[in-house]
Formats: C-alpha cells, sequence, structure tokens
C-alpha cells in the first residue's frame, strides 16, 4: 500500500454502508484502494476493541459505518 | 436475462447516448443500460426505441462485447395466457407535467425545475451526486422557492382538482435536505395554499422544518415568475395573506407536481371493465378498499388513489390479503418440496479452505491480477485448493465445485468474487448440494469494492484482492457449522381490539382458513364505529358496521371473548401463550400469532366552553345526534365547527387526521336537513387529502365559510345570557367578528390509549404521543419489530375508516405469511449466550430491539440471559454490550473479527 496513503480500515454494516459501497462500484466512483472493508452484520456488533486492535495493527484511521 | 452477470460492458462500449428516464432527464445513460445502479434484479437492458442495431440494423458492439452472450437483438413481445385466480392492480401513477402552465414557464427557464428533478439533484446517485445546483450555470442556489399544488387541486390551469396528498410532505423534506446539503446560507420558502402533513410524526417534522431548520413558509399562490435579465435568477410576484403584492428574486424555483393516473393505465381500466373515480383514480368503497369494481381484481398503491409510500405498503399487503381470502383454498396445492442433501459431519476435521476466485469476465481479471490472487491463496495457511473461475456463479461452475467440494474433502469455502449482498445465498446452496454446512463460508469482495472502483490502480487492486482474501481466509478457518432452529407454528391467531380494524382483521384471517380469537374488553363490537354517522362518500356506518360484526360474530373459526382483559403474555412467534381474564375467570389462550388493533379514542375537550352548554359538543357527540335524527339539528339556524381541537398543539404535535373531512362531511349534512343554515368551519389548515378535497369544494358551492385562525389566534366560545356565541379573526379583513351559534361542534383530536401494560406483555415500543412504534414507518407499518406481532388501526396512528379496513386486511396478510407455514426456521447467524460467564445484569435483555434475550426462569441457570433463536436477527448488539463477553455472535464472533483485522498486519 502507498506510503502516503492513510490506511484505513473499515467496519460497514452490512444492510447500509456496505450496500452502498456496492453501489459505488455499479456506479463506477473510483476511491482510493487504502482501504480493507470487513463487513459486519450491523454497527451494534461494534465493539470498542475492534477499533483498538485495528489501531494497533498499524491502521491509521478506522471508519465505522452504518 | 439469466445469463447477464451485470458486468455493465454493453453500457461502456454502446455508443449511443439518450437521456436518462431515471435522473428525469438531467443526466444521459447509453441505450445499453441499467435502469438504476440499485436495481432488482441487476440486469441491464436495451432500450429499443433509441438502439441503433434495432433501429438501422448496424451496429450490435455490446452483442460483441458482452462475455455471456446475454445479448439478444431477436427477442420479440411474446403473449402469455396465465390461468389465475386473482388479480392485483399496482400499477402507479405519473408526475403531473407542468409544461403546459404558462405563468410558471417551465419549459423556458432552466432554473424552474420540477420536484422530481430536484429529488434527483438531492440525491447521492443523482447527477450531480446530491450537489444541488442549479441547471442553467452549476452555481449553487442561494433562495430556492418551492410553489406547492402544481397540477393539483386547480380547475383553472388543469384538470386535477384532486390533493396529491405527498406534495406537501415532500416538499418540507426536499427543503431541510437541500438546507442540510448547501449549509445555514440557503434560505428555502415553500409557497402553498394549505400545509397537509396528517400522516404519523409529520406535523412534528414540519414544526422542525420551521423552527429548527429555518424553513419559510408562505401561504400564497405566485401568479408570476419574471427572468431576471440572463442571470437566471426569477422574480416571483406574490399577494401576501394581508394582501400586499410582493416582488422577490430566487434563483431557482421547484413545482411541487402532484401525482395522475397515465392515459395508458385509463385505457388498461377499459379493458378490464373497471370503474375510474372523477379524479381517474381506481374506484373502490369505503369497506372495501382494496376491491375493484370488478369481482377477483384488487387494487393498490396511487391507482387507487393520490398516496404515500407507508399507505401504498399498507394496501399492497391489504391487497394480497383480499386476493388470498377467495383463494385460501388453493393454498400450496402448486408447491414443491427442496430434496434434502444429507449433511457431511466435519467435527473434529482440521480446516480444508477452497479458495475459488472469480474473473468476473474482465470485470475482476481486467484490473486484478487474478492467477496472482490465486497463487497467494494457496500459500495460505489451511488452503487445500484453489480455483480460478471465469464466472463463479455460472451454474456449470457451482456443479463443478459441489463436485470439487466433495472430490477434495473440503470443509470451508471462500468465494473472492462480486458482493455476498446479492450472491452469497447461491454459493450457499452449493455448500448445501455439496453436503457441506453452508455456514462453513465466507465471501470476498474484490469485484463492486476492488475492481470497478480502482480500475486505474491494478497492482494496488491486486494488492488488496490478496489482502481481502487472506483476511477471509483466517475468518472461515474459525468457522463452526450452524444449526437453523426448527419451530413449530401454532396455527391460531389473537386479535386483540372488537373495533372496525379488529374486526376485520379477523373475518381475514377467519376467510384464510384460520382460527381466530377475538379479544374485546367491553361488553360489545364495534368500538369508536359505533358513535360515527357516515364516512366521507356517504356510506351509513351503522349498516356497514353491522354487516361486518354479523359476519364476524357468524363465522365458525372465530371465538369473541367480549369483557375480557388480557393479564399476561408468554411465549413468543408461533407459541404464544395469553391469560384472559373475562369477568374475573381466567383462560389461557395458545396463539401463533397476535394483532393490536386497540383503536384509540377521541379527547374529552378543556376549551371552547365544553361542558358548559349542550348545544357546544364534540364531532362524535354531533355524530350520535345524527344516529338518532335529533330535530335540534334542522331547527338550528346556524353551526359553527372548530378544528384542531387538542390537535397540533405543543402537547400533541400531531394531525388526528380524520377530523377536518369528517366536519365538512357533516357540514354537508347539516346543509342537507336546512339549506339555509349559516354553517361555518374554523381551521387551521383544511386537510382534505386526495379526492376528499372534492367535498372541501362541495362546500363552499353550498356556501359552508370557512374562516382560518392561528394557533395563537384561537376562536373564544362564549355562553352569554343563553347564547352561545364564537368570536374569530377573519383571516382577510383581519377584524373580529362575533357568530351566534345555535351548534358548535368541537373537531377534538383522536388520543391513543397509551397502554403500556399491553406494550410490555408483547415487548413492543410506543411513541411520545402514546401510538405503537411500527418495525419500519415505510416499508413495514403493519407489523411490530417482534415477529409475529402485528398492529393496524388507530392503534398505529388516526386515520378514517377505509384506511383502517385497509391496515387490518395488511396485518392479516402479514400474519398468514406466518400461520400458514407448518414450521418455522431460525437464522443460524444468531447470539447464544455462554450461561457460565453470564452476570446476569440484564443489559442484553433491554438493549435487544427484536425482544430477543429473556432471564432463564428455571433450572440451574435460573436468573442467567438466555436467548430465543427464534426472534434473534443476528444484530449482535447484546454481545457488543455485554461486559462479561458472555455472548456469542454465530458466524461473527470476536475471534472472527479479530483474524480478520489481524491479518491486517500484513496488509498495512
Amino acid at each position: 500500500m502507498s506510503e502516503t496513503e492513510p490506511k484505513i480500515l473499515s467496519f460497514l454494516c452490512s444492510w447500509c454502508s456496505y450496500g452502498a459501497a456496492d453501489l459505488a462500484g455499479v456506479s463506477r466512483m473510483e476511491y482510493p484502494p487504502n482501504i480493507r472493508v470487513i463487513r459486519i452484520p450491523c454497527t451494534g456488533r461494534m465493539s470498542p476493541k475492534f477499533i483498538l486492535a485495528g489501531l494497533r495493527q498499524g491502521a491509521d484511521a478506522v471508519w465505522v459505518s452504518g | 436475462m439469466d445469463k447477464c452477470i451485470a458486468c455493465g460492458v454493453c453500457a461502456e462500449k454502446c455508443p449511443k447516448k439518450v437521456d436518462d428516464p431515471y435522473n428525469a432527464g438531467l443526466a444521459k445513460r447509453k441505450a445499453a443500460y441499467v435502469e438504476y445502479a440499485q436495481a432488482v434484479p441487476l440486469k441491464y437492458s436495451i432500450d429499443a426505441d433509441n438502439c441503433i442495431y434495432l433501429q438501422k440494423g448496424k451496429c450490435g458492439v455490446c452483442k460483441k462485447k458482452c462475455p455471456v452472450d446475454a445479448v439478444d437483438f431477436d427477442q420479440t413481445e411474446k403473449q402469455l395466457k396465465l390461468n389465475v385466480g386473482s388479480v392485483i392492480l399496482a400499477p402507479g401513477f405519473e408526475a403531473f407535467n407542468p409544461n403546459g402552465l404558462d405563468n410558471y414557464q417551465y419549459a423556458s427557464y432552466p432554473n424552474v425545475v420540477t420536484s422530481v428533478e430536484f429529488e434527483r439533484l438531492l440525491s447521492a446517485s443523482g447527477p450531480t451526486m446530491g450537489h444541488v445546483v442549479r441547471p442553467s450555470d452549476k452555481e449553487e442556489p442561494k433562495r430556492i422557492a418551492w410553489f406547492q399544488c402544481v397540477g393539483s387541486r386547480d380547475l383553472n390551469k388543469c384538470d386535477n382538482a384532486y390533493c396529491s396528498s405527498v406534495c406537501c410532505m415532500y416538499a418540507i423534506k426536499e427543503a431541510v435536505i437541500a438546507k442540510e446539503h448547501a449549509g445555514d446560507d440557503l434560505e428555502c420558502s415553500i409557497f402553498f395554499m394549505d400545509m397537509r402533513t396528517p400522516g404519523k410524526e409529520f406535523e412534528r417534522f414540519y414544526e422542525n422544518a420551521k423552527k429548527k431548520s429555518g424553513v419559510n413558509f408562505i401561504r400564497s399562490r405566485v401568479h408570476t415568475i419574471n427572468p431576471v435579465g440572463d442571470s437566471g435568477d426569477l422574480e416571483l410576484r406574490y399577494v401576501t395573506e394581508s394582501g400586499e403584492l410582493k416582488t422577490e428574486v430566487y434563483d431557482m424555483v421547484v413545482l411541487s407536481v402532484g401525482l395522475q393516473t397515465p392515459p395508458a393505465l385509463v385505457d388498461l381500466a377499459g379493458k378490464l371493465d373497471i370503474d375510474l373515480t372523477p379524479g381517474k383514480f381506481c374506484k373502490t368503497d369505503t369497506f372495501t378498499p382494496v376491491s375493484t369494481s370488478r369481482e377477483g381484481i384488487f387494487v393498490c398503491g396511487a391507482f387507487q388513489g393520490p398516496k404515500d409510500i407507508p399507505q401504498s405498503v399498507i394496501d399492497s399487503s391489504a391487497a394480497a390479503s383480499a386476493a388470498a381470502e377467495v383463494l385460501s383454498e388453493a393454498r400450496n396445492t402448486k408447491t414443491r418440496e427442496v430434496e434434502i442433501v444429507p449433511e457431511r459431519n466435519v467435527a473434529g476435521e482440521r480446516p480444508k479452505i477452497g479458495v475459488f476466485v472469480c474473473k468476473c469476465g474482465i470485470n475482476i481479471a481486467g484490473v486484478v491480477d487474478v492467477p496472482a490472487v490465486a497463487e497467494y491463496a494457496a500459500s495460505l495457511p489451511y488452503v487445500d485448493f484453489v480455483d480460478e473461475n471465469l464466472f463463479s456463479c455460472s451454474q456449470d461452475n457451482q456443479d463443478n465445485m459441489a463436485k470439487l467440494i466433495k472430490e477434495k474433502g473440503l470443509n470451508r469455502i471462500v468465494v473472492a468474487a462480486c458482493t455476498p449482498k446479492t450472491h452469497e445465498p447461491l454459493f450457499q446452496e452449493t455448500l448445501f448440494n455439496a453436503g457441506l454446512n453452508k455456514y462453513l463460508f465466507e465471501m470476498t469482495n474484490i469485484r463492486n469494492q476492488n475492481s470497478w472502483v480502482h480500475k486505474n490502480s491494478p497492482e494496488l487492486a491486486t494488492q488488496k484482492a490478496k489482502d481481502l482474501v487472506r483476511m477471509a481466509v483466517a475468518k472461515v478457518a474459525l468457522m463452526e457449522p450452524l444449526n437453523e432452529v426448527k419451530l413449530t407454528m401454532n396455527h391460531t391467531a389473537m386479535v386483540i381490539g372488537g373495533g372496525i380494524s379488529g374486526l376485520t382483521a379477523a373475518k381475514s384471517l377467519a376467510s384464510q382458513g384460520f382460527e381466530t380469537h377475538l379479544i374485546e374488553r367491553e361488553a360489545g363490537l364495534g368500538g369508536q364505529a359505533l358513535s360515527i354517522f357516515h364516512t366521507a362518500k356517504g356510506d351509513d356506518v351503522q349498516q356497514n358496521l353491522s354487516k361486518i360484526i354479523d359476519s364476524v360474530t357468524s363465522d365458525e373459526k372465530i371465538t369473541v371473548h367480549l369483557n375480557t382483559e388480557i393479564t399476561g403474555v408468554e411465549g413468543f412467534v408461533g407459541n404464544f401463550v395469553t391469560t384472559l381474564s373475562t369477568d374475573g375467570k381466567t383462560e389461557e389462550l395458545e396463539h401463533g400469532v397476535a394483532i393490536v388493533a386497540t383503536g384509540a379514542a377521541p379527547l374529552t375537550p378543556t376549551e371552547y366552553s365544553y361542558g358548559k352548554d349542550p348545544r357546544i359538543m364534540t364531532s362524535l357527540e354531533l355524530d350520535k345526534k345524527m344516529i338518532s335524527d335529533d330535530p335540534m339539528l334542522s331547527q338550528a339556524n346556524s353551526a359553527v365547527f372548530i378544528q384542531c381541537v387538542g390537535s397540533r398543539e405543543p402537547e400533541r404535535q400531531y394531525c388526528s387526521r380524520v377530523c377536518c373531512t369528517h366536519s365538512i362531511e357533516n357540514a354537508l349534512e347539516l346543509k342537507k336537513l336546512n339549506p339555509e343554515m349559516n354553517v361555518y368551519i374554523l381551521y387551521r389548515d383544511i386537510r382534505t387529502y386526495g379526492e376528499k378535497e372534492y367535498l372541501y369544494k362541495q362546500a363552499r358551492e353550498q356556501g359552508v365559510i370557512f374562516i382560518r385562525y392561528s394557533i395563537d389566534n384561537k376562536p373564544v366560545v362564549d355562553v352569554k345570557d343563553g347564547n352561545v356565541t364564537v368570536t374569530a379573526t377573519d383571516h382577510v379583513l383581519g377584524r373580529p367578528m362575533e357568530l351566534n351559534a345555535d351548534l358548535v361542534s368541537l373537531a377534538t383530536a383522536i388520543i391513543p390509549y397509551g397502554d403500556e401494560k399491553l406494550a410490555n406483555f408483547f415487548k413492543v415500543p410506543m411513541n411520545e404521543d402514546g401510538f405503537f412504534i411500527e418495525k419500519h414507518a415505510k416499508l413495514g407499518p403493519t407489523e411490530f419489530s417482534t415477529d409475529g406481532t402485528f398492529l393496524c388501526g388507530m392503534a398505529h396512528y388516526p386515520k378514517p375508516i377505509d384506511e383502517s379496513i385497509a391496515q387490518a386486511k395488511a396485518a392479516s396478510s402479514r400474519a398468514v405469511t406466518l400461520l400458514s407455514k407448518t414450521s418455522i426456521y431460525s437464522s443460524g447467524a444468531i447470539a447464544e449466550v455462554e450461561t457460565a460467564k453470564c452476570s446476569a445484569c440484564g443489559v442484553c435483555v433491554s438493549v435487544c430491539p427484536y425482544s430477543a434475550p429473556s432471564f432463564t426462569t428455571e433450572g440451574r441457570f435460573a436468573g442467567k440471559a438466555e436467548i430465543n433463536p427464534a426472534l434473534c436477527k443476528g444484530c449482535g448488539l447484546c454481545v457488543a454490550s455485554c461486559r462479561s463477553g458472555a455472548i456469542h455472535l454465530k458466524g461473527f464472533d470476536t475471534d472472527q473479527i479479530f483474524s480478520q483485522i489481524f491479518e491486517l498486519e500484513e496488509a498495512i
């Protein structure tokens, strides 16, 4: 992954944001490839531990969307 | 269509650009196109009117480029003959075209747009990605004006005399969203005649738009728009309420266009031999609101009358119910059983992971180096087998995959392809056919969220695909076979409330073959309808009500429990046990579903001198006098109706929806009794939505006088020297006027029972006004979030009889989706309590929106939490909230998500 780009870990709700990310694909929008998505069943599933673990693994940012 | 994989190559290569109707012509699309990005099924099609090949016989580039040979130019219109028992019409509406209105110059001024166009400008998937700009110069507007009733309530400029019902709300919504997008610099003004927000939570939205969002509401109809030089700006001239002529300049004007039935539908109605209303909507009756004039043909949605989404959804379920009632004998006569493949026991085996990497033609392989990803996958722990597929989803590949799973003894599968949102069920079925538990599967998205969005960074996209595969492999190694719990379904239904809604729901369930118990707290059936004289369409309510009551009491499938209270509810969907108390005697009722139809009651007014004189009465008291043909009515020389008594007040911020129509209907009845009578209606906004508008027009024509008042200048009712006087301010002259009244009718608010006991029994929520909260305001208006429980009628929100009946039928329809099953299966991906770790704190019980967790009542783990698999939706809220780490979410368990996070390291 590029050194100059922030590294982003994202947790996307399967019902909305994950679907929106699919839609961005269908619409052929472009965005930088420095993001890794973990699909979760609902943002209700999010635990602060996941965010901390992501940061400890070296992510510059963690994005939770749902 | 079966072959299309929605790769979009046809659209990309198609040389023909045309206006995109989905974006209201504000953007272009190709002649090979998908109607919109969210289309289900996601399949491309060819617009024959614009296709160069189909029009001129040359081109065919889409056919050449299609990787799966899905383009077939030889398809022609086919006539099919279907043998059916019922027909449901749901053909919708068209937006009014304002081209012909010379005063608004929609065709000439680019910055005059319709609300449909503005909707697309606001949308993230629209031509400007939600950035609001005006069409002439793509500049951000600073002042936008909305004009209401364009193509509605108008016989001057068009023939649509009805109110389109939805435009006030959508205009407010558009103004609020526009301000959210553009910030406080944007000034939004809505020019209206009556603000009609009679839906659930709508009044509060309107008040918030005024007070919190700062949207301006101007009661006036703008008569002229003039362009301001070449600037693109528009000068509006209108008369204010006080009669002052004003001229203001706006950057953009949005015409709130109404709904109408397109000519093709009028033709269809002719072919089907069904009657239409004067507004060209499908004619229905109050007591059969989804039945057309022809037996066996039903209708729902805006073809039945202009209406919004919740009402359309209610109607659609109601139409399904009405269609099913006549077909109940044929239910399940054409179903086939699925062949069950025995499941292989994989317990104790080490993970043997198979990874299938899809090329999706060139959709993935054109960007991502698929062989490199496959090679990388083979190097990952526990991966025993890797395959590259041209199209993983093709039928031959499914068969091949099932064969490979068996041959290689694979026990975990990863598919790296498009999106699990559309394709996970397909691959899970393949696992099932190969005798593998379908939860031993993980899909990772290297198309929609990778190759399609990173087409200019193939190396980084390849790296991302490798990372995603590694994360998926790590997770799938920890997946375990999951069971879908089978639950029995009790086929008896319970309906709570013996008013029109409850009666209709019970009758509908019984007609579909289900034993139904109807619970009523009072000594008789009928509810509020017992006090209503006529409906808006002039039907005799008492006559129709007694017909409904007779049909219920004579139905052998319905047991009516009068004078009965509910004192306890145990259990869950398919397996409820309710304790009924009738005159002190208790009995237990086992049932599979429950419909709440507990209704609402009129407010007892505390203002307008109510109770001080018998001539001052509530609406329903007036109805009772009409039912009993009280001579005081025809003897009265003047009658005054006061609207919004207790509704639309700060402490009751909702509109009671039925009162405007009902008062006008009663005013007309009085005029019928005594045409010389002076009849006044004091109102804040007249809300005769839909074709109820004709009544308003008729009342004005017959001399009923409408006087508007505002909430800070309410009318005053006095009883002096034996006379009742009403003082109001004339809104045209601005002067107080005194009316002598022989009869004052107060349109009192409709108050829900706010039955907290019942809400607790069924674990269903109520809003701050005391109405029950449905699962989803738009898409789940007749069911609760808790499975197996439904609602209808005024317990949901005030509504007239036709809407109550539609919702009652809808509730029955939703209930039958469960009742018609012999058993129900839970999902496997649900939460489970590890009892030893549970500290019995109860957080899970209180946070769950579906009432799935509860405390174990007996046995060694009494007091600890347990989760009902039938109710759990697998959202994981309890898992994240559990302070003891005692709850596991199968399929998304903590270690499984951590395994994905830990595999990031190499990625980052």
